[in-house]
């Protein structure tokens, strides 16, 4: 979520820390900050709130109790103006379970119009645009509390009743603002299902609940007086109904993470004095229809419960400390804390979350790394080690190892919806090896490799189990059985009957167990070039008994950078007092496809260099 | 003529994941092994992933065409939890420690860091009072032998449904701090569904990508590299 510096520094007397500390409290402390951009004098804060804190900190309110617990900061609380409401001829009805709460408020004499230059500053950092002073109002209060608001032209509707109901098959409905499909811009008119969740006057649909709302009741410049909307609802049906209709909007992104009914109260409060501070209105009194108010949980944690857990040793005083930065009211027996969690902090329900509370705010650092002061006596898993014994066997056989997909086109169990084109699950190795074989049959000449020969040892899928299967093959044919069948077919009897943990670990050592230089590999990749390469020959008569090194280096030296792997002899033989030496050069370039033209100008050069020496002779 | 056979070259994956394993039965872990096709219990529910949560949706997870209940698994959590079912009904009592290195699944669309099937390294220390302190030492140690022994590591808050506290550890190697692990104190719903005592035991998990791991190690730029069959990826 994006949060706005100058907006959190409201919430303070003091003056914040300065950006970069406040961003590293958040990260160590709370959340991943993903970016940090200035926005006129203001900047800006992209915050990854967590899924388990959607609930209370979706909201610029909730970032800033963070803070202030982070950095131990008092914030200062909101007053809000005490109305003399006027009486009112609202009415609401809740029909369906699924909102849990419905406060309306109708306020009258407004005048829609152009937006105070500090509201539309503040939307305007966080990437809203200004649509009106109310909707502004509204969408302002939502991103500084996290409770999303909805206002309807009263004098649209029917009557002055809201209903909260199902929808009914072949009812539809006209939403909010327009999108555009190809050239055109329209208004998007949805037919609702039989169980959507609808805000209704006595006729129509006005909003899909929590969702978005319909051009029925739209403010719009002319509109006078308003009907204020501060509810919540069910957030797995809010969930449901906006993945339906795809429409993700702000205030589906609050709902559907749930939050608590709680909130509407407050939240009523800041719309109305917002829109009271616009342009003095009329207002009446809040119906509030609220059938079952959220309990306040207690959880009570000890010293120890939380020290045992963290690995530290926390004192009382510190522990307490955390409940006052976070503003938790609890009380306290000797070693015993009961905290009355906030309403707001859903996520908490038992002391292992109040272990996080501790943690993250005394911060993680604080804990020492620990040996854990256990013997464990680990038992040896077969089919792991016979895996091992499996690969290093074959390793030895002089077979390399390749691993493919497990998806392929065909087979005997199959995903259902698949991001590739790749529906099945393998029923064998041996398609994938084939495949491979061939692949690495034509790079044969780059491979240090007299002959291809591979192994895969993977899982594959039929239609009641999978298996853990070995495959291993080279061009004359591939193999293929279940691990089970190898480890009997190829260990010797010793090996079987010794099927013991450790000595089954010195029969089967891992890499670093046998290799003498450990470290041998730590060295980097090499990535290939997806251009072909090009072959080319080379024979050179010299005098017997002379070695090819030195014909060797002088191919290695003129042969530039596009020669991918180092020359290597493929026929030798000594006639007549004259040895033969044919070498084979790999040209590849990373950056094109070489030519023949490109390879014999090296070529040339290499020939000229050869004939300048009077002991060898071009074959 | 010599007829000694040339050792063929392993994948670098084999080489990523035998050496993890090696430090960690060497810290007194134990190997666990799992299915990759796992019904919802043992791959969300159990773990304390509500019914309605985003990575259970279609376009996250590869369900079963037939079969309602059974998904790929989309990490090796779900042999946590085979392990202790069965640890907990042949009535034994922690401690214990598990490491499962293993194949996993996404439906996802690929690129230079991501990939539909992946290799993960999972591991569980549950016993009297195995803390984060614990934790802390063992994944340091781990990368402590991994890396090298000037690596760092630092824990931030994060959330999983399975741990609590969760974090996101980070790693510092080559002087740059990289997001390498998930981890936490395993949350006594996970416990409890799998019948062991969660006012008397606790413990911590942790998982993170081979893939990723072998990517830092060998300096290897794209995922998709390792899943070809073309033997130029056997460098090592």
């Amino acid at each position: 979520m994006k949060i706005s510096y100058n907006w959190l520094q409201n919430y303070f007397e003091e003056e914040l820390p300065e950006i970069e500390k406040i961003s590293e409290g958040i990260i160590f402390h709370s959340f991943e900050v993903e970016s940090i951009e200035k926005a006129g004098n203001d900047t800006v804060f992209d915050i990854k709130v967590l899924p388990d804190r959607a609930h209370d900190c979706l909201s610029h309110w909730g970032i800033a109790k963070e803070i202030s617990a982070i950095f131990n900061l008092k914030i200062k609380e909101k007053k809000y103006k005490i109305f003399e409401p006027k009486p009112t001829k609202l009415e609401i009805k809740i029909e369906d379970n699924r909102c849990l709460r419905y406060m309306g408020r109708v306020v009258k004499n407004v005048k829609v119009g152009e937006s105070p230059k500090w509201l539309k500053e503040k939307l305007n950092a966080i990437g809203q645009k200004s649509i009106n002073n109310i909707i502004d109002a509204a969408n302002f209060i939502m991103f500084d509390l996290g409770q999303p608001i909805h206002c309807f032209d009263l004098d649209k509707l029917e009557s002055q009743k809201i209903i909260i109901r199902n929808s009914t098959t072949g009812e539809s409905i006209d939403l909010l603002g327009s999108e555009k499909i190809g050239n055109l811009v329209k208004t998007r008119s949805i037919l609702l299902k039989s169980n959507d969740l609808i805000i209704a006057d006595e006729k129509n649909p006005l909003a899909i609940a929590g969702i978005k709302g319909g051009t029925k009741a739209e403010v719009d410049s002319n509109t006078k007086n308003i009907v204020i909307e501060v509810a919540n609802f069910n957030s797995i049906a809010i969930r449901k109904t906006s993945k339906q209709f795809n429409i993700f909007t702000e205030a589906v992104k609050r709902y559907e993470n749930e939050i608590s009914p709680e909130l509407c109260e407050k939240t009523m409060n800041a719309i109305t004095d917002l829109i009271w501070e616009l342009n003095e209105v009329e207002v009446e009194e809040i119906i509030d229809i609220y059938p079952t108010k959220a309990e306040q949980k207690e959880v009570s944690v000890s010293v120890d419960y939380i020290n045992k857990h963290l690995g530290t040793s926390f004192l009382k005083e510190e522990i307490e400390g955390v409940w006052k930065r976070l503003n938790f009211e609890f009380s306290k027996s000797v070693n015993e804390f009961k905290i009355k969690v906030p309403y707001l902090r859903i996520d908490i329900s038992g002391p292992h979350d109040l272990v996080e509370e501790v943690g993250r705010i005394l911060g993680y650092e604080k804990i020492s790394p620990q040996i854990p002061k256990i013997n464990f006596k680990p038992k040896i898993n077969e089919t792991f080690y016979k895996i091992l014994w499996a690969r290093n066997k074959l390793l030895n056989d002089g077979y390399s190892e390749i691993m493919t997909y497990a998806f392929c086109n065909t087979g005997e169990v199959e995903v259902l919806s698949s991001a590739s084109d790749k529906k099945f699950l393998r029923t064998n190795l041996s398609d994938g090896l084939k495949e491979s074989l061939k692949l690495n049959q034509l790079n044969a000449p780059l491979l240090e490799m007299e002959q291809i020969k591979i192994f895969e040892i993977g899982t594959v899928f039929l239609k009641d189990k999978e298996e853990m299967h070995v495959a291993y093959g080279d061009k004359k044919g591939v193999k293929e059985m279940n691990l089970e069948n190898f480890f009997h077919k190829n260990s010797s009897s010793e090996e079987h009957g010794y099927f013991s943990a450790e000595k089954f670990l010195v029969l089967a050592p891992s890499r670093s167990q046998v290799s003498s230089e450990e470290n041998s590999y730590s060295r980097n990749f090499k990535p290939w070039s997806i251009y072909p390469f090009i072959t080319r020959d080379v024979a050179v008569w010299v005098p017997k008994g002379e070695s090819s090194e030195e014909l060797k280096k002088l191919l290695k030296n003129n042969a530039t950078e596009l020669l991918v792997r180092e020359p290597y002899i493929f026929d030798s033989f000594t006639k007549d007092g004259k040895t033969s030496y044919a070498f084979r050069l790999i040209f590849q370039s990373y950056e094109k496809t070489l030519t023949d033209d490109e390879v014999n100008i090296i070529m040339t050069k290499i020939s000229h260099k050869i004939r300048e020496n009077s002991r060898w002779e071009l074959r | 003529m010599d007829k000694e056979i040339k050792k063929g070259k392993e994948h670098p994956l084999s080489i990523v994941i035998n050496e993890a394993v090696k430090i960690f039965t060497d810290l007194g872990f134990e190997v666990a092994t799992g299915p990759e096709l796992e019904d919802v219990w043992h791959n969300f529910d159990a773990l304390n992933v509500p019914k309605d949560h985003p990575a259970r949706d279609m376009q996250d997870t590869f369900f079963i065409k037939n079969r309602p209940e059974y998904v790929l698994r989309t990490h090796t959590s779900n042999t946590q939890i085979h392990f202790m079912e069965k640890f907990a009904k042949e009535g034994k009592k922690p401690p214990f420690a598990i490491v499962v290195p293993g194949k996993v699944f996404r439906n996802e669309s690929t690129d230079a860091g991501h990939e539909m099937q992946f290799y993960q390294l999972e591991g569980l220390m549950i016993g009297k009072d195995i803390n984060v302190a614990n934790m802390k030492w063992v994944l340091l140690e781990f990368f402590k032998r991994f890396l090298g022994e000037n690596t760092e590591i630092r824990l931030r808050p994060s959330f999983f449904p399975f741990v609590e506290p969760g974090f996101e550890v980070d790693v510092k190697y080559d002087g740059k701090w990289m997001e390498l692990l998930g981890a936490g104190m395993v949350h006594p719903n996970v416990l409890k569904n799998c019948g062991i005592d969660f006012e008397k035991y606790q413990g911590f998990a942790f998982g993170f990508g081979l893939d990723r791991l072998a990517r830092i190690k060998f300096n290897i730029s794209d995922i998709r590299f390792f899943y070809q069959g073309d033997l130029r990826l056997n460098q090592f």
